[in-house]
């Protein structure tokens, strides 16, 4: 039986020994009333005609997992069903239960085969490799030969997509935008990516095999068409020009949130609709204003934060007082 | 010579870390312990806006966002000189019990259990449990259709991974379910914290999230469904596997270390702050059968970048530390500082913090034989989530007391501008254990920047004195019979919770290359 020590060599690779296989195939024939010939025959032929499900790598370079937290926060469908039914997870350091060379050789093998979905979470430090070394490599290094042979590349937070923090350090982290400059990616900025984005992004692909509309930073145009300030509950405030200045005021909890250093009206997300956590919250509505990372000048160019001292705040309002942001009844 | 084996990357952790181990007669000689990614947050930070700084540093590690949001906080808090009102203490702690909760379900879950089970025995499993078949046909399904990716490959179960199909099958289930428990305990924080990862409501002065009564009947509402899971599933589990299958690893005290502990101290259960839910506390070389806590004195703290990628110095307090990269120092292994605690390295988290505050049920189980080590970290974790859990029920009634008076407040509104110069310092318990921020401020900018983190404390390098780290330090003696396998190794670093990037190499020891296991 060729097929059969096939079978054992492939669920060797993926550290199932024949042993354990027998096991399973006598418990499980067992319980279907076949003889454990009849049955792991059939294993053989059903592993020949098997669906397969799509594989995804997904690697992390300057990166919090923040991401990858977000990621698991989904609920509808939940993480569990994603990692286990719908996608072939072949390598995520946080989740996969191989490590050292077993997670390298998998990683290598998926490589080699190609045709998988590229995840990417984490800026790659341009200023020198050694600033991130993944295996005993350079995460950039393993970025570029990783993303040959995807069938697409989807960079997830601030950091992969346009470098995030890591741009204002010494490390000088870049985006896939600037690290990978002749491939198509998907971007989903945001610090972390919200999960609704990248669950629906990794769906749509694998439903259609096509890229979402993407807008001109490649960003998917259902996620990223309009501004937060377009959806903002707190705009009419803006329009009056009644903005929040001490947090413990009963009265001012609804105003605008632009002294406080909000970047709304220059930031381009879904989250007044969408929210975060299942809808529970988000940034304008528990007080804090938007930090505009969604956007590729992100983190730095907007600093200060929280003040509406930094330049994008400065022309946020001097294009408010020459009429050139529509007021809510006028949009 | 033994042989040197090296895991890279090593792999259900937060961040990227290197582990070499040299291993003689079954056993291992000698450890090294290397953070290989580095992104220069503190050097970034220098010349900001210092309120800048909470929102930023949340950034440190999106597992933990919170803690170094409210650290940094605390830093400015002290630095600003102002006076966090008691509603704005209960907003912060309610966000940080919710990271609490999640993040030690996680880790025992997600991160270690694969570790401590043998996945494939759920075949095995007889029962009629609806859920529990479910459950079964689901991996044999994934065995079925030849790809049980990301479960597999792993490393060979040994003599201690639990095999009975009922247990395992449990397991299991509960690795599902607490990956939606986990979600759902992101989303309780996120009613004060306004999103996760990252809180974006924790700021210099407290908290901007004002809150209405609605709120707090909803986080406590979402309160109950993780208590339940913490008391019914979480904690039974992991007494379950830790006095069962494991109990010869815990009675071994396999991945103990240096037996030296160090807590800050943190969450307020009074305004004064006088009752901690975590005490703070320092214990040199622990004696079980008679613990002795000293005070803690932050002057006591430096840091060492001896075998370090930095710009050499001796060794610093955190206030005047820097963060200058030389990636060509000779000597060097590591971008993670090494710290110490009157020149010790200390052990901090969990373990630290039940020993000194001499928790009953923990000593229970050291009277039972459980030494400190890889398995005691778990049962202590499991152990402080249900103190976190009463206490966040206390905070919810303490915050609908405080915020239906006359007066309420959530923010110091008088300490909002920074100050010309000035410093400060925020200490914090993290769930992974004591973290500190430090600050400068000079011209209302930041001068300096620099935090030394639970996993900074512990998966520090040798220091100037050539003593291991923690991390390397605990890995000391503990079995691995076959260098092809070395499970135990990576069951003693993740019962730290490592949060930072780290990676175990196979080195031949004549050539010092690093052997390749790459399947052509």
């Amino acid at each position: 039986m060729d097929k059969e020590r096939e079978l054992y060599r492939e669920l060797e690779l993926k550290g199932v020994s024949r042993r354990e296989f027998l096991k399973y195939c006598a418990a499980t024939a067992a319980v279907l009333g076949l003889s454990e010939l009849e049955f792991t025959t059939r294993v053989v032929q059903a592993l020949e005609s098997a669906s397969k499900k799509p594989p995804v790598i997904w690697i992390s370079g300057q990166d919090c997992a923040g991401c990858s937290i977000s990621f698991t926060g989904a609920l509808n469908p939940p993480a569990a069903s994603i990692i286990l039914d719908k996608i072939s997870l072949r390598y995520h350091e946080a989740i996969m239960a191989a490590s050292g060379h077993l997670a390298e050789s998998v990683y290598h093998e998926t490589v080699k085969q190609g045709g998988y979905v590229l995840v990417v979470e984490g800026s790659v430090p341009s200023a020198d490799d050694r600033f991130c070394m993944v295996g005993g490599r350079p995460f950039r290094k393993i970025l570029e030969e990783a993303a040959v042979k995807a069938v697409a590349i989807i960079a997830v937070g601030a950091c992969a997509a346009y470098g995030g923090i890591p741009a204002a350090g010494p490390t000088k982290g870049i985006g896939l935008n600037k690290a990978l400059p002749d491939r198509q990616v998907i971007n989903l900025p945001t610090c972390p990516v919200h999960p609704d984005h990248l669950v629906g992004t990794v769906l749509y692909f694998l439903a259609t095999r096509k890229v979402p509309l993407l807008d001109d930073l490649n960003r998917p145009k259902a996620y990223f068409g309009r501004s937060i300030h377009d959806n903002c509950r707190r705009r009419g405030y803006f329009d009056e020009g009644l903005f929040l200045t001490d947090w413990n005021d009963p009265n001012q909890q609804d105003w605008c949130l632009f002294e406080k250093g909000c970047k709304g009206p220059d930031t381009y997300s879904d989250c007044p609709v969408r929210r975060w956590n299942d809808g529970i919250n988000f940034c304008i509505d528990c007080g804090a204003g938007c930090q505009g990372c969604a956007e590729p000048d992100f983190y730095a160019d907007l600093s200060p934060l929280f003040t509406a001292e930094g330049e994008k705040s400065k022309n946020i309002m001097a294009r408010k007082k020459a009429g050139l942001i529509p007021k809510k009844k006028e949009a | 010579m033994g042989k040197k084996i090296s895991i890279d990357p090593v792999t259900r952790i937060e961040g990227h870390l290197k582990i070499e181990v040299e291993i003689e007669n079954g056993k291992v000689k000698d450890a090294w312990s290397a953070g290989t990614m580095a992104r220069g947050f503190e050097a970034l930070l220098t010349g900001k806006d210092p309120r800048d700084a909470p929102f930023v540093t949340s950034r440190f590690c999106g597992v933990c966002f919170s803690v170094h949001q409210i650290a940094s906080a605390r830093a400015l808090d002290d630095a600003f000189g102002a006076n966090v009102p008691w509603g704005g203490t209960l907003l912060r702690n309610l966000a940080m019990g919710a990271e609490y909760i999640y993040d030690h379900v996680l880790h025992f879950y997600h991160l270690t259990a694969l570790d401590y089970i043998d996945i494939m025995a759920v075949a095995n499993y007889k029962g009629k449990d609806k859920d529990l078949v479910a459950v079964k046909e689901k991996i044999l399904g994934l065995v079925k259709a030849n790809d049980t990716f990301p479960l597999t490959p792993r490393y060979k179960p040994d003599e201690y991974c639990v095999n009975d199909p009922d247990m395992v099958i449990a397991a299991v289930k509960h690795y599902i379910d607490a990956l939606s428990m986990n979600a759902k305990a992101r989303n309780m924080g996120a009613i004060f914290g306004g999103r996760t990862p990252h809180y974006q409501s924790i700021v210099v002065g407290g908290c901007t999230q004002y809150p209405d009564i609605n709120m707090v009947a909803r986080f406590r509402t979402m309160l109950d469904e993780q208590a339940k899971f913490v008391n019914e599933v979480y904690i039974p589990d992991v007494l379950a596997f830790g006095t069962g299958p494991l109990l010869p690893l815990a009675t071994m005290g396999v991945g103990g270390g240096h037996n030296n502990y160090l807590s800050y101290g943190a969450l307020e259960k009074d305004p004064a702050g006088n009752d901690l839910v975590f005490p703070p506390g320092v214990i040199f070389g622990l004696d079980p059968g008679n613990i002795k806590v000293q005070p803690f004195d932050q002057k006591k703290i430096t840091e060492s970048v001896k075998y370090a990628w930095y710009k050499q110095d001796k060794p610093q307090h955190p206030y005047n530390g820097k963060q200058e990269f030389d990636l060509n120092h000779k000597e060097a292994y590591t971008f993670v500082k090494a710290p110490r605690y009157d020149g010790k390295p200390m052990e901090v988290g969990p373990l630290a913090r039940m020993i000194i505050t001499k928790n009953p049920t923990l000593l229970g189980l050291v009277k039972k034989g459980v030494k400190p080590g890889a398995v005691a970290r778990h049962a202590a974790r499991a152990i402080e989530t249900k103190l976190i859990v009463d206490a966040c029920y206390k905070w919810c009634d303490d915050l609908l007391d405080a915020m239906t008076k006359p007066g309420f407040k959530i923010h110091d509104t008088d300490h909002w501008e920074p100050p010309e110069t000035g410093m400060g310092v925020g200490f914090y318990e993290a769930p992974r254990g004591a973290l500190g921020h430090w600050i400068k401020i000079k011209n209302k900018k930041i001068d300096n920047y620099q935090a030394v983190v639970p996993s900074t404390w512990m998966a520090s390098p040798r220091d100037e004195k050539k003593v291991r780290g923690q991390y390397e330090e605990s890995l000391i003696g503990v079995p691995v019979p076959d260098a092809e396998n070395p499970i135990n190794v990576v069951r003693v670093i993740r019962s730290f919770d490592p949060c930072l990037a780290c990676a175990i190499h196979l080195i031949d020891p004549k050539t010092n290359e690093i052997r390749k296991f790459i399947v052509e």
